[in-house]
């Protein structure tokens, strides 16, 4: 099983990125960056601002399709909300409502 | 609420792991049937998770991979997605207390993803004392779980699944359920705009022009406006 070039630089240009950005700011000094700054808020919106495009880009293909088929997809979704208001867990959330779009794909 | 005040050791970290390695197990073999199934090897789904370690980067990794997107504008669009990571050790720091150590940061800094953050800020929050043993073996215990979830999900192959179409379905909407969980855990009222402005965009650029050409507009557009209220805010 070979490993493409391209791929393991996309890994090691994303992980090293990932890497830096979880430990550096444990070494640097923040007290420097204002807590309502540019920066900060740049910082704080692009992570909501990635995650709900990726969302909506996720679920756009499903949406096209007929109301019933879009069924599991409510389901889920509701199961989600509900999941991570009990539990405000991100994996059980994810995982309720992974289960809950099997379940209802499973009944129509 | 009982102060929990059993040592903070690295076996504690990885006891505390366990409920994140049962939820990153199915989540990572997800991740591993769907990068086979997409036509990358087993060795680069693999890759992708021991390098990159963040399961939605490495989702969206696929579908960048496979819609032949450049090295360059995937890569940018899968670190503009972990920047969030910035905000972690810090807050974590902040609650940890003063006198707590970072010598060993380098190595459990690794594995500080969204629900080894999340795990440890609640453990401080029931009253356990931060040590980084602790949260060595709490980040071990969650990256060896994902290593071996998707190694496994590789291993059984896109395939895998075809004669499961439950499983398969269910499956299929971690992905989604996955981001959207993300977004409930880092949502607040401030980011409402943000978040109404980056999906507005990503659903017409993706049904005018392309899914990559969606995701890159709506983080870019939602980014924007986070800065465009900040400057608006310091106006008034």
């Amino acid at each position: 099983m070979p490993i493409r070039i391209e791929i393991l630089l996309l890994c090691l240009l994303v992980g090293a990125a990932t890497y830096v950005f979880r430990f550096l700011p444990l070494r640097a000094d923040l007290s420097a960056m204002r807590p309502g700054g540019i920066l900060a808020r740049f910082l704080a919106a692009t992570g909501p601002a990635s995650i709900a495009t990726l969302f909506v880009v996720s679920v756009l293909p499903v949406l096209q399709g007929d109301l019933l088929s879009q069924a599991p997809l409510f389901s889920g979704v509701l199961a989600v909300l509900l999941g991570y208001q009990a539990s405000k867990s991100v994996v059980t959330a994810t995982l309720l409502g992974s289960a809950a779009y099997g379940a209802v794909f499973a009944l129509i | 609420m009982m102060s929990d005040t059993r040592p903070s050791t690295f076996a504690a970290g990885l006891f505390a792991a366990l409920p994140i390695v049962l939820g990153y197990f199915p989540i990572a073999f997800a991740f591993g049937v769907a990068a086979t199934g997409q036509g990358l090897s087993g060795l680069e789904a693999f890759a992708l998770s021991l390098f990159i370690y963040a399961g939605a980067a490495q989702f969206l990794a696929i579908a960048l991979i496979s819609g032949g997107a450049p090295l360059l504008v995937g890569a940018l669009t899968l670190i503009a997605m972990n920047i969030r990571h910035v905000l972690y050790g810090p807050a974590l720091m902040k609650r940890a207390g003063a006198q707590a150590g970072r010598r060993f940061g380098w190595a459990w800094a690794f594995g500080l993803t969204d629900e080894v953050f999340g795990a440890a800020l609640g453990a401080l929050a029931r009253g356990r004392v931060f040590s980084e043993g602790f949260m060595l073996g709490l980040s071990l215990g969650a990256y060896l779980s994902w290593l071996s979830g998707t190694a496994l999900g590789a291993y059984a192959g896109g395939g895998a699944l075809a004669g499961y179409p439950v499983i398969e379905a269910a499956l299929g909407f971690m992905l989604p359920a996955l981001f959207l969980a993300l977004l409930l855990s880092i949502l607040t009222r401030a980011q409402l705009p943000v978040i109404v402005v980056a999906g507005i965009v990503a659903t017409a650029l993706t049904l005018l022009w392309s899914g990559t050409v969606g995701i890159l507009g709506g983080m870019i557009a939602g980014a924007l406006v986070g800065v465009l209220e900040f400057l608006d805010a310091d106006k008034n």
